[in-house]
């Protein structure tokens, strides 16, 4: 088949582009790691609260200096509703919703994930700039929606 | 009921009741594409009004115009509204209208089926709005995400307004795409070859494909739904092992090639527009039809990118993130191609032109943005947030409802006989294109800068009050925009130019004939020997005016509307919980279907 210059010309021009763009994902996926957060682990969304994984919430500092937050949502909060993390400290982040969905965004960072109820949302992350930093859910959850959020504070590390 | 050239004559003494029953009862394509215009305009106007309500409660930070319950109604029916009962049906309207025109047909294939869909939209769209009236309306967003959706967290009657509504709605889409499969497939005029048909005509078919497979997925979706609500079963119930993700993936592998049903015909019209007032063939004709058909089949395969945030995996990602990428193509492939056919054209600026041209221009914006969120890290920085408002709306609003207004200007003097003001269409056009940026593009840094969706007002912490500010500026221009398009359809009743056959110099079938044209549409079925038959040197056949005999047309028919009512009735009983009444719309149904089809085809 005869295919003009231009069309020829286009057409590899828009393979070197999709080329480009899937290369430069594959290359943070697979070599820097920079992979979404996923994590098929499930919990029973009638006993979260009792639960031993989500049975004590808040900040922990493990021995190895990384730190994990595990946070319950619930139709319209955070539970905790504060926490305070180092700066410069990997964060695992472990949640998970005790009735719908909702959303978990760190407005400013790129810590954002769906708490889906049954499964734990899992991610881990870092903050550099320390300050007070907004939560909210951006997952359309009901009435009171809008005045669903958290705080986190990221302290100057030691 | 067959009735002759002679008895459609207007006689004087046709009353207004007799007028208004030859409405009801009709199955003219012709006819049916105006009622769908008209009915979607209407929920058009309606849907607008919802958005000018969140507008001006979002205009400032704490507002309370409307409250948090009424907020949350709005945006789900704004949502709901505008894609099924506005811009699905106004692609609709042109379905009607112009398909069989563009195919040499003298109607769709089942015309009285024609009827029954128009009929089952208008009243599914009344039933699902009459929630407003008893203070119920679906307020659990129109993507219904469960676990929220189920009576445990959504007692009352919304969400079942909203489950049943839309699969009232959708029955209808898809009755009428099967239609228009088989009138395209099958009632070409001789000579027509697939690939000679217009663009216009190639892109519904591949739409009514996408509609005929995409719809039973939201179906199944919803009749899980449905159950789980009124008979207690656990689909999406989590506590009893169902799963809610379940719900995402349905709607999703719905919702996406969704999107395609509402921009391909969009894309349809301007391929039609920019060609006539380029003065040239569509520039890679072929080309163009080929990249409809697969975005229609692309579209299939990349709905988990609206679920990144989720946590589907890296795989499941990286997949879905490389087809995001890839519908890139065939859509970048398109703008080129409308591009092309302007190069080097005897361009003229007419408001048809001018709407297709800004079709161009904004969808390429909402693409980008689109093309952004195929990046799951990128994605994860925007989902949510007013930043995808900002896409969707380029997408839709900039893209989708600028073809359709394109397409307006276009074949409303086909449909009328009278152009519309070309001065007062520009007041339309740009002040259209002025309020949709100044509406949208602030969006992309509100979203960029933290703002949620769905929220019924903010905290002036945020430092968002100046941006939603214009945003809301924005759309008032835009509803003044709407309203000076309702002046210039008033103005073009009183005073619009007659526009005889061919006012634009159009290449295909349609502008061969009368305006309106005659319910036969072609008194001697064209012959088609080429892709443009009015432009090909060859030249075509005048149509003569009259038709040497009388043809027969199909008469009207009441049943298809009456199978409506019972649909909607039967809709109303599941809302009352009433057995008895839902037995009494299917029975309504039964015998119009049963009546329908053995109603004597001459009287």
């Amino acid at each position: 088949m005869h295919v003009d210059i231009y069309e020829r010309f286009w057409m590899w021009g828009a393979g070197a582009i999709v080329a480009i763009f899937l290369g430069i994902t594959a290359f943070a996926a697979i070599s820097q790691g920079r992979v979404p957060p996923s994590h098929a682990e499930t919990v029973d969304p009638r006993n979260v609260w009792t639960d031993p994984r989500f049975a004590e919430r808040g900040v922990k500092t493990n021995p190895d200096g990384s730190v994990e937050v595990t946070m319950v949502a619930l139709m319209f909060a955070f539970q905790p509703n504060e926490i305070r993390v180092p700066a410069g400290t990997p964060v695992t982040f472990r949640l998970t919703s005790a009735d719908v969905l909702h959303g978990f965004q760190i407005i400013g960072t790129n810590a954002n994930t769906m708490l889906v109820p049954g499964y734990v949302s899992q991610f881990t992350t870092e903050f550099d700039r320390p300050g007070q930093y907004l939560i909210v859910c951006n997952e359309y959850c009901g009435l009171s929606h809008q005045g669903m959020f958290a705080t986190l504070i990221v302290e100057e590390g030691e | 009921m067959a009735t002759s050239v002679a008895a459609h004559a207007p006689s004087s003494a046709a009353t207004l009741a007799s007028r208004i029953w030859s409405w009801i009862t009709t199955t003219d394509h012709k006819r049916i594409g105006i009622l769908y215009g008209a009915t979607a305009f209407v929920f058009f106007l309606v849907g607008g009004f919802e958005a000018l309500l969140m507008r001006l409660q979002l205009a400032s930070p704490g507002s309370s115009l409307v409250s948090a319950e009424a907020y949350n109604q709005l945006f789900t029916m704004h949502g709901t509204t505008m894609v099924f009962l506005a811009l699905m049906p106004l692609s609709a309207a042109f379905f009607n209208y112009i398909v069989p025109l563009q195919l040499g047909a003298r109607d769709v294939a089942f015309p009285r089926l024609n009827a029954f869909s128009y009929w089952l939209f208008v009243l599914g769209g009344l039933f699902m709005n009459a929630s407003f009236v008893v203070g119920a309306a679906p307020n659990a967003g129109w993507f219904g995400y469960a676990n929220l959706t189920s009576t445990q967290f959504s007692p009352g009657l919304h969400v079942d307004f909203w489950v049943i509504g839309l699969q009232v709605v959708g029955a209808a889409s898809v009755v009428a795409a099967i239609n228009f499969i088989v009138t395209i497939i099958n009632l070409r005029a001789p000579g027509m070859r697939l690939m000679r048909m217009p663009v216009f005509t190639w892109m519904v078919l591949v739409t009514q494909f996408i509609i005929v497979t995409a719809f039973p997925v939201i179906t199944i979706a919803l009749v899980f739904l449905l159950f789980d609500r009124f008979f207690g079963t656990n689909f999406y119930s989590v506590a009893a092992g169902g799963d809610v993700l379940l719900w995402q993936h349905l709607f999703w592998l719905f919702g996406h090639p969704e999107v395609y049903i509402l921009i391909l015909p969009a894309m349809g019209i301007i391929s039609e527009v920019i060609p006539t007032f380029s003065r040239k063939p569509l520039f890679g004709y072929a080309i163009v039809v080929y990249s409809g058909l697969l975005i229609g089949i692309l579209g299939w395969g990349v709905w988990a990118h609206h679920m990144f945030q989720v946590g589907l995996g890296p795989v499941a990602d990286s997949v879905f993130a490389a087809t995001t990428m890839l519908i890139a193509i065939p859509t970048g492939v398109k703008i080129f191609n409308w591009i092309a056919t302007v190069w080097g054209g005897k361009v003229r600026l007419a408001t048809a032109m001018l709407f297709a041209l800004g079709f161009v221009a904004q969808f390429i914006l909402g693409g980008l943005s689109g093309v952004m969120h195929s990046s799951p890290p990128a994605d994860l920085q925007q989902t949510d947030t007013y930043f995808v408002v900002a896409h969707f709306h380029y997408v839709l609003v900039g893209g989708a409802i600028m073809g359709i207004f394109a397409g307006i200007y276009y074949w409303w003097p086909k449909m009328t006989g009278r152009l519309l003001s070309e001065t007062i269409g520009k007041w339309h056009f740009w002040l259209f294109v002025i309020g949709t940026n100044l509406t949208f593009f602030p969006m992309h840094f509100v979203g960029l800068l933290g703002m949620p969706r769905r929220i019924y007002t903010y905290d002036p912490a945020l430092g968002l009050d100046a941006m939603n500010l214009v945003s809301t500026i924005g759309a008032l221009v835009s509803g003044i925009s709407v309203l000076v398009f309702v002046y210039n359809v008033w103005w073009s009743r009183k005073r619009g130019e007659r526009a005889g056959g061919d006012p634009w110099g159009g290449a295909t079938l349609e502008w061969s004939v009368s305006s309106p044209p005659p319910p036969y549409n072609f008194s001697v079925i064209p012959e088609v020997v080429s892709r443009l038959p009015r432009w090909s040197v060859k030249g075509m056949r005048e149509i003569p005016e009259v038709p040497a005999e009388p043809i027969h047309v199909p008469g009207g028919s009441y049943w298809p509307v009456v199978a409506a009512v019972g649909v909607v009735v039967a809709a109303t009983g599941a809302i009352l919980h009433s057995l008895w009444v839902v037995l009494g719309g299917a029975a309504v149904l039964a015998v119009s279907i049963y009546a329908w089809a053995f109603e004597p085809f001459e009287v």
